[in-house]
């Protein structure tokens, strides 16, 4: 019975599961707001409450905000507030770690949509070198940095309230998100003061990049996406985890191939159990290319939720018989492993 | 019978003639329970090497000296891929007169036939990979005895990017050279259906090894060694349906239960250089003696098979790099700076394959395999695996000092077996 759980599970169109899972997320975060649902401010995911129908907030707003008390608030009662937080968006993430990003952000979702019309315009899309990578992938941490210590300066009186949410005034997600309800009123720089100035500016260049790059790169964002960042300081904590058995990697590179997220390491490392990367939205395109009985696998606690497979594979690639050699054969019965 | 004097060429046939149906009739009659669906591969094999009966006349013959050069776009560009790795003991002798003596027999054998031009499918053009130092040499030398040879750089690191990238860069090249030679563009369709014709073969063979894996083998290696040969020259549409019936033939064995081992039969996984028809010495010399062998890790069998191609959005140069990549980064073979990978791989098949032992068999000359020996010895005897080392040339009169110590391994194994029970 759980084997052929199992069978079922490791047999799954992955693309159409997730096409399916995106799409309906997509419509609960970003249009849930018509049917009066809240899930409350501490999603870990970017769906941003510039967007009026949102039905929750991305996590960084009011982390934001409650960093940026006075200095002698926080230390006070008020850095209690700040540990209830992070405890409501530990709650969210530990559930589905990074999938958060794979599967429901709806960021996350357009730009995988972006990246449909692009396959349906035949561009081919475009990849970093190993160097690129290596040096563009460090701007996450430098964008969560910006979302951690910039609301202290100004606790502190070294900045000004100009400078609130300052990320949100830069990140596309506040210019683009709002457009999913029909309101364009983001795409605007707040002439106010130079602060305001420079970061909106900035966020417009970004939802301008954003745009373009997701329309070339797949997943063009998320490289560079400070939510990403925070997920992965404590991934280790969530009851999901994407695991790889290196013993029974041959290094193929099938994973590297479909990932869009270019991260090496899914098909050069051999010795890490676990295999997640900051960069990786479990998407677990991996381990629907990957050939190998169980070299990957995606755990609930222990429970192996779905894992690589030959007969699984095939069916995904569509590996069938050509039409040349049309011979009847069953392919149950002889597997004992 | 007016032609008394035999020509060169002749007696050049007549050797090969009785070195392969030497071999066939005793994969025919030797053994316990010989397999029906067998039989194709046999005719396969008699008629091409004793009759010299061309397989491919109205094709364009693209001929490969190693397993590098991606029959996938081959195929795709409507030629018809033919390894050219030889295991004849004649040829072998022809070779020697042009190689240094201690070169490798399967490099002399190969460039012996090339100077003969003796060939019942002659290739139009050879490929040959930059891989081991006497492969890469031999393109040079074949090339002076008239043929038109096309070198493909080929790393010999793995581990870094730069490595990844100009083995990408070469595979294109290489694919820009056979579509001139052909006259013929590379389209995205030709190579998802070539992909996906060489996916399946490789599906049928993985079937085929599942097999093995069974406590009751209904398959012996030697004949798999055999199948597996078959596919550097066969029709690919005919080699796919002798796979489909004699893997049908299996299934009606697992049912009935037939064994073509004994009953405590020590099962072997074979690596290091390999058997290329007719020479399946070793192998032959393995089965024997009462063992089964139940995997390989060799260039003329699993890893020629094993890894298949995985693309994100089929377009024309991601298919192009993730051929290339499976070709560079999945191969075991010796000539790498370093090899855990290949390590790594004998121990997960004789995991997977629950083996009694190693057989690791190194070509006198082949310098990357002879090396590479004591490290692999090493870390099987860290993992308690029993491991054979043995050392072999293409001579036909090996075989009395080469059966003893397989005997004796096989003996120790068994031993071993029933001391666990």
């Amino acid at each position: 019975m759980l084997k052929k759980i199992h069978t079922i599970l490791n047999n799954m169109n992955l693309q159409k599961v997730r096409f399916t899972v995106q799409l309906l997320s997509f419509v609960l975060f970003v249009y849930g707001g018509y049917f009066a649902i809240d899930f409350g401010s501490k999603l870990p995911i970017f769906a941003c409450p510039y967007n009026k129908e949102a039905v929750g907030a991305c996590y960084l707003i009011p982390l934001q905000h409650q960093l940026s008390m006075p200095a002698q608030v926080l230390l006070g009662g008020a850095g209690i507030g700040v540990i209830v937080g992070f405890l409501g968006f530990l709650f969210w993430f530990i559930f589905l770690n990074k999938a958060w990003c794979g599967y429901v952000c709806p960021f996350g979702t357009f730009q995988d949509w972006l990246t449909m019309l692009r396959k349906k315009m035949r561009v081919r899309f475009s990849i970093y070198t190993q160097n690129q990578f290596e040096d563009l992938s460090k701007i996450k941490y430098l964008f969560l940095i910006i979302v951690l210590f910039i609301p202290l300066l100004m606790g502190i009186g070294v900045l000004g309230s100009e400078w609130s949410a300052s990320f949100c005034q830069m990140c596309p997600a506040r210019v683009v998100s709002p457009m999913f309800s029909g309101d364009f009123s983001q795409w605007i720089i707040d002439f106010s003061s130079i602060t305001a100035m420079i970061l909106t500016a900035l966020g417009m260049i970004f939802a301008g990049l954003f745009l373009l790059g997701s329309f070339v790169k797949k997943r063009f964002f998320c490289f560079f996406c400070p939510m990403s960042a925070l997920h992965f300081i404590f991934s280790n904590l969530s009851m999901v985890q994407l695991k790889k058995d290196g013993s029974k990697c041959t290094k193929c590179g099938d994973c590297y191939a479909v990932c869009d997220m270019q991260i090496k390491d899914i098909a050069d490392d051999v010795t890490s159990i676990n295999i997640l990367r900051d960069d990786c939205i479990m998407c677990l395109k991996c381990i629907a290319a990957c050939p190998e009985e169980d070299a990957l696998h995606f755990d609930i606690f222990k429970f192996r939720a779905f894992s690589s497979t030959k007969e699984g594979f095939e069916k995904r690639m569509n590996i069938e018989k050509p039409k040349q050699a049309e011979v009847k054969f069953s392919q149950k019965g002889h597997s004992d492993d | 019978m007016t032609n008394a004097i035999e020509t060169p060429k002749e007696k050049q046939n007549r050797h090969k003639a009785m070195e392969a149906i030497k071999l066939l009739n005793t994969l025919r009659e030797d053994f316990k329970s010989p397999l029906r669906s067998m039989e194709y591969f046999y005719k396969l094999f008699e008629d091409v090497h004793c009759h010299q009966k061309a397989l491919h006349e109205d094709k364009t013959k693209i001929g490969t000296m190693c397993i590098q050069i991606p029959s996938e776009i081959i195929y795709a560009l409507d030629g018809v891929p033919i390894r050219l790795c030889n295991g004849f003991y004649t040829d072998d002798e022809i070779g020697g007169d042009l190689l240094p003596q201690k070169a490798c027999p399967l490099v002399k054998a190969t460039v012996g036939h090339f100077a003969s031009g003796n060939f019942s499918d002659m290739p139009d053009i050879v490929f040959s990979p930059t891989t081991c130092d006497q492969k890469t040499k031999a393109g040079a030398v074949i090339e002076s005895f008239g043929y038109k040879i096309f070198d493909v750089d080929f790393p010999r690191t793995k581990e870094s990017e730069a490595s990844r990238e100009y083995w990408r860069r070469s595979v294109k090249q290489f694919a820009v050279e056979l579509s001139k030679f052909q006259g013929k563009k590379l389209t995205r369709s030709n190579l998802e259906n070539s992909i996906k014709k060489i996916g399946y073969a490789q599906s049928l063979y993985h079937k085929l090894s599942d097999f093995r894996k069974l406590d009751v083998v209904p398959i012996l290696g030697i004949d798999v060694f055999l199948v597996t040969n078959a596919f550097f020259f066969d029709k690919i549409d005919n080699w796919i349906e002798a796979m489909q019936n004699l893997l049908k033939e299996l299934e009606q064995r697992v049912q009935n239960k037939i064994n073509v081992a004994g009953k405590i039969s020590p099962r072997i996984v074979y690596t290091g250089s390999p058997p290329i028809f007719p020479n399946f010495k070793i192998p032959q010399l393995i089965e024997e003696s009462d063992a089964i062998i139940v995997a390989d890790e060799t260039c003329s069998s699993n890893r020629m098979f094993n890894d298949m191609v995985a693309v994100d959005e089929w377009n024309l140069y991601d298919m192009m790099d993730s051929i290339s990549d499976k070709y560079l980064k999945a191969c075991t073979c010796p000539i790498f700076t370093k090899n855990e990978d290949r390590i790594r791989r004998v121990i997960q098949l004789v995991k997977a394959y629950k083996a009694d032992g190693v057989v690791y068999q190194a070509f006198a000359g082949c310098t990357v395999y002879e090396m590479e020996q004591r490290s692999v010895l090493e870390a099987m005897e860290k993992e308690g695996i029993p491991i054979l080392y043995l050392e072999s040339d293409y001579s036909p009169s090996q075989g009395g000092q080469l059966s003893t110590r397989i005997e004796a391994f096989m003996e120790s194994l068994k031993t071993r077996r029933r001391n666990k029970k």
